[in-house]
Formats: C-alpha cells, structure tokens, sequence
C-alpha cells in the first residue's frame, strides 16, 4: 500500500517535472537571442511534451513525438538557422508590431485551446494495462480519419513538389 | 539502365576492395616491434665505422697514419699509435669517434690505407647524453674479440 | 503489485549499472579492437607494449584521458559546451532499454523498442550540433553543421529499410521480430533493406567512409575539435557504443538476434549468439572503414537522396505488395 501511494506520488512529479521542462523549454525558445538557444529549448519543450504523452501511457505516440518534431522538424530548423546572420554581428532589434502580431496569434491560439479543453465532456479512461495506442491509432487514421489523412498526405506531396520545383528553378536560373 | 549498372558495378568494386583488406588481415606483418627485436641489416647499411678484425693476426690493421683523421670533414676521428721498438711499425692504441657529427661520407673507409675500416651494422644507438654518441672502436673491438674467443 | 513495482525498480537500477559498466568494457575492447584490426590490415601489428598483445593499452589511455585538464575555449558558450558530452551519451545509454539479448534479457520489452532507439538516436545529433556550436571554432561549426545534413539524409532511408520489416513481422517489439526470425533470418528474405541498414548505420554513426562531420584531414578533428580530457572521452565512447548499439539492433531485426545459425539447438544460450553477432557486425564495420577512402560531401548526399531513398522505397513497395499477396 506505502508503496502504491508512493508511486502515485512520483508519477505526479513526474508530471509536474515534465509540465516544467516544457514551460521552460518553451520560455528559452522564445526570449533568448541566441538562435541556436531558441532551437534546443524547442527542442526541449517538444521533448517535454513527448514526456507528457509518455504520463499518459502511450508509448507509441511520445517516440514520435521525439522522431518527428525532435528528429525531423527541429533538425529541419537548425538547416534554416545556417541562413541566419552570424552571431558575432548585432543582433536586430525586437519590432514592436511584429512582437505584438505573435502575441495575438498566440493569444488567440491559446484561447482557442482552452476554450476545447474547457468545453469537452472528459469522462475517465478506462483502465488500460497495455499499450493500445498504435492499433488504434492505425485503425482510426485509415478508417474515421481516411480523408484527413490523405489531404495531410496530398499537402506534403504539395510541399515536396513545390521544394523541388523551387530548387531546381533557382538552379537553372543561377547557372 | 545505367543507374542500375553504376550501383551494381560500383558494389561490386567495394566487396573487390574488402577482399583486398582482408586478405592482409591475415598476411604476415611485415614491421618488427623496434627495441624488442634486432634484426641483421642488409651489406648496404651504412652505421658507424669499425674496425675489422682480421684472421691472419687476429686483430686490426691499423697503423695510426691519421689519413682518416685528416680526411674527416667533420673532424670526427681521433687516432693515436705507438711504436713498441724502433723501427718496428706503428700500431694504433686509441681510436675514438664522436658519431653525433659523423655525416657517414665514408671518406675514412675510402683512405684507409690498410683497409681496416669498415661500416658497422649497429642502429640501435639511443643515448640520453651527448657523450653517448661517442664511440671508443678500440673498446668495441675488444669486446668483439672476447666474444669470438 | 506494490511488490512487483519494486522489483521493477530494483531490475531497472541494476540494469542501468550493468549497462554502465558494459558499455565502458565495450569501449575499450572495441578501440583495442580496432586498432588491432587496422594494424593488421596495414600489415602491422598495431598496439603491443602494455598487456599481452596491447590488450590494456585502451585503459592506459583512458587514464590518460581522466587526467588531462580540460579546457573550456574562452569564445566558447560554456553551459552549452559542457552539456553537450553529456547529451551525446543519453540516447546511447537509452538504447540498451530494449535491445534483445536473449529472450529473458531484455531490460524492458517494449511494443514499440525500434522507435525507442531511433526516437533517441536523433537527440545524438543535436549533441553534436550543439558541442560543435558551443566551440566556436570554425572547424567545428562546420564537422556539427556536416553531422547534421548526413544525419538528416540518412535517417530516412534507415528507417524506410527498418519498416519493412516491421511490415513483415507486424510488429515494432523487438522480442517478436527476432522471434518471427526464428526460421528464416530476415536477410535472407530482405536482403535490399539488410544492406541499406548497415550501410545508414555507419552513416549514422559517422563511420568512415561516412565521417566527415570529424573528417581529420579536412577539419583537423570536426566537431570535437575544441574538446580535451575526458569530455572528448565521452565523445569517443559514445561513438563505441554507439557502433555496438547498431550492430545490435541490426542483429536483431536482420540476423536472426539470439537464434544460432543453421536453427540446429546448440544447447547455447542465445545472448552467445547474440553477441557473437554483433561483434562480428561490429568487425565488419571496422573492416568497411580501413578498406574505403572517405567519401566526399556531394557524394554522399546523392548516394543518399539519389540511391538509398530511392530504393529503399521500392523495397518497401515491393514488400508491402509481397506482404498482401501472400
């Protein structure tokens, strides 16, 4: 029994350990002017998140968290910060209505967000001793989801198209 | 089609390449592990000078003309005889070398007009001070002697 | 269950001291093994003088290691220069979670193990990006700034070649993919993705020929130029156990993991072949790297993008259509 309780303790630090490491990860994303900062506490925050996912007690969708937005979008974003201007340089001052544009847009998602979270009729899960979430998950997207999932899919074909169109069009233009 | 070609050539040449290497995986290694082992060097290899012993009086032949000595650009020989009788010839006593300066011209060898000199085959020479790159031959020849006999 | 719990516990923090220890012996044998390897290969018998045949030559140079300052660059940015060492060695230590030794040594049987080890490996790279920044030294920005265009050209065809097997087996837990290889190992019957892994794989651990985020002749030592003492230890370590921790997970998914070969019951336990495989992976990738010169940076992005991904879809075409017909 101490010990059940005690679990049950750990795992709520746990969780606001990981609700911690997200909010901080999310505060050196944005404040700090160093570039490359920015990066890893996204990098940070979005592991965070993947810890929550992992509180929750699916395994599956917390290892994509990590692939996807750690491996991929994160990673993705170090190439665009190649682009940027040396650090060494001056950094460019903050501009008030750009700071303001992104205040609103994240005001208003946030307001959004809450507004579901607030709105939805949570019921309790039931209790779930494995993993469930990858046959779920594979079941919804090719069965409910199927027409969300290939517009996804058809957007990224899009992207894909529009990045090598663009590539080889500045290519011949340059050469 | 080429493209398959390229991969499929170009594989291949990469497996051709790992049976190169590891077929010297298992040659014979051709390095010896240098203070550990010695190893006879070939006639070609030039070490210091020495003296030769030869057969018919079981000792050199050298006669203390200082032609070596004289000779050295370097100035890396010292020679010195003594007459046991007079008129009998002159015999060298002393013969010592200051290697560290030798430019291995082999002038002395050359000169020598009894032809006592020869190139040792020593190249194990490691010293801690300078003096230990000079060279007593009339030491070493000793040395030499006692071991053949 | 309060009891079970705490075994659970007991199990992890004996596994984690285990791997710990494990991955330190692994290093040093491997860099003596490799060393060893590329002696001889040259035709020279490589490290001889401490230990018979060298074998203690790797401590005598850890202790090296232990003992030189280390120096932090005045230009450098310190927090994040000495956290990346650290970072590089997390994802290491986190694979050995879920690779199979046997089938009752598996720390934790996951339903997902293959994306655990992936999932990681990529925090691998942010270290290496992150120490190479943090140096602030030309050589490195650019070994950090190679590991990551590498790293993002070759995790995809790495994880299309791992797919399909996951497509054949139906499963991302490690135990039943070695368990559905039980018959027929999985090179055999995937022989395209087999080769595709193990290629991605030494290009995922920067291996020669595909190190040149540490390309020595170019970049003096690339990413960790700027790194002495034991901080560059971790760097070097990471790296061995980094090559172990694929050669493992290639065992499992493609050489059949604890099974013997010729499935004759050798009356063996399994974590024999198991590791007998991996190192002989291991011995491969060591042999691969003193037989190629290092390839050059267009070169590797067009074998990746122009030969790997390319067909390393097809594979996966063809074993989805192969999967559904049968």
């Amino acid at each position: 029994m101490n010990i059940v309780t005690l679990t049950e303790t750990s795992a709520q630090m746990a969780f606001w350990f990981l609700v911690g490491l997200t909010l901080t990860g999310a505060a050196i994303a944005v404040f700090p002017r160093n570039i490359l900062y920015n990066v890893l506490g996204l990098v940070l925050a979005l592991a965070g998140v993947g810890g929550l996912y992992l509180s929750l007690g699916s395994l599956f969708v917390a290892f994509m968290q990590l692939l996807i937005y750690v491996g991929a979008i994160c990673i993705a974003i170090v190439f665009a910060i190649m682009l940027s201007r040396p650090l060494h340089l001056e950094v460019p001052r903050r501009e008030v209505p750009k700071v303001a544009m992104a205040v609103v847009a994240s005001v208003v998602f946030f307001v959004a967000t809450v507004g579901v979270v607030l709105r939805t009729n949570w019921v309790p899960a039931a209790e779930r001793s494995s993993d469930w979430s990858v046959e779920t998950i594979g079941y919804l997207l090719i069965t409910r989801y199927a027409l969300v999932f290939e517009v996804i899919s058809l957007v990224l074909l899009v992207a894909i198209i529009g990045a090598i169109l663009t590539a080889g069009f500045s290519r011949r233009l340059s050469s | 089609m080429s493209y398959f070609r390229e991969i499929i050539d170009g594989g291949w040449s990469l497996v051709e390449g790992m049976r190169v290497t590891v077929r010297r995986l298992f040659q014979p290694l051709v390095t010896v592990q240098y203070p550990r082992k010695h190893i006879r060097m070939s006639s070609a290899y030039r070490g210091h000078i020495e003296l030769k012993v030869f057969k018919e009086t079981g000792t050199h032949n050298c006669i203390a003309c200082g032609t070596c000595e004289r000779m050295c650009p370097s100035g890396v020989i010292k020679v010195q005889g003594v007459k046991e009788q007079a008129k009998s010839p002159k015999v060298a006593t002393h013969y010592v070398i200051d290697f560290t300066r030798c430019s291995l011209c082999g002038l002395c060898v050359e000169t020598c007009p009894t032809q006592t000199l020869e190139y040792s085959k020593e190249y194990d020479l490691v010293g801690e001070t300078r003096w230990d790159g000079v060279i007593d031959l009339m030491a070493r020849l000793e040395t030499r002697r006692a071991k053949t006999v | 269950m309060g009891n079970e719990l705490g075994t659970e516990w007991v199990r992890l923090i004996i596994g984690l001291f285990v791997v710990l220890a494990f991955s330190q012996l692994n290093a040093l044998f491997l860099v003596w093994l490799e060393r060893k390897v590329a002696g001889h290969i040259q035709l020279r018998p490589g490290p001889m003088e401490v230990g018979p045949h060298g074998l203690l030559q790797t401590i005598a140079d850890g202790l090296k290691l232990v003992g030189k300052e280390l120096i932090t660059p005045r230009a450098a940015d310190r927090r994040l220069f000495v956290m990346a060492p650290v970072l590089v060695f997390m994802p290491v230590l986190v694979g050995f979670l879920v690779i199979p030794f046997s089938p009752e040594l598996i720390l934790r049987d996951m339903n997902v193990g293959i994306l655990l080890i992936f999932a990681f490996s990529t925090f691998t790279v942010l270290a290496i990006l992150a120490g190479g920044w943090a140096s602030n030294n030309k050589y490195a920005l650019l070994g950090a700034i190679r590991s990551v265009g590498q790293s993002v050209a070759y995790e995809i065809p790495l994880l299309l070649a791992v797919l399909s097997v996951v497509l054949m087996t139906n499963s991302m837990r490690f135990s039943e993919i070695v368990e559905a290889q039980s018959k027929v190992w999985f090179i055999f019957l995937q022989p395209v993705a087999g080769l595709i892994f193990l290629i991605c794989a030494t290009a995922e651990t920067n291996r020669a020929p595909f190190d040149i985020p540490e390309a020595e002749s170019e970049l003096v030592a690339g990413f960790h130029t700027e790194y002495t003492g034991m901080r560059f230890g971790l760097f070097f370590l990471a790296e061995y156990t980094n090559m172990f921790i694929v050669s493992a997970v290639a065992t499992s998914l493609f050489f059949g993991g604890w099974h013997g070969p010729l499935w004759i019951d050798f009356k063996i336990p399994g974590i024999f072949w198991f590791l007998l495989k991996t190192y002989i992976l291991i011995f491969v990738i060591m042999w691969v790297r003193w037989t190629f010169p290092r390839i050059r940076f267009d070169q590797l992005m067009n074998f990746s993008w122009k030969v790997m991904i390319p067909l390393s879809l097809a594979n996966l075409l063809v074993t989805a259509l192969i999967v559904k017909l049968v």
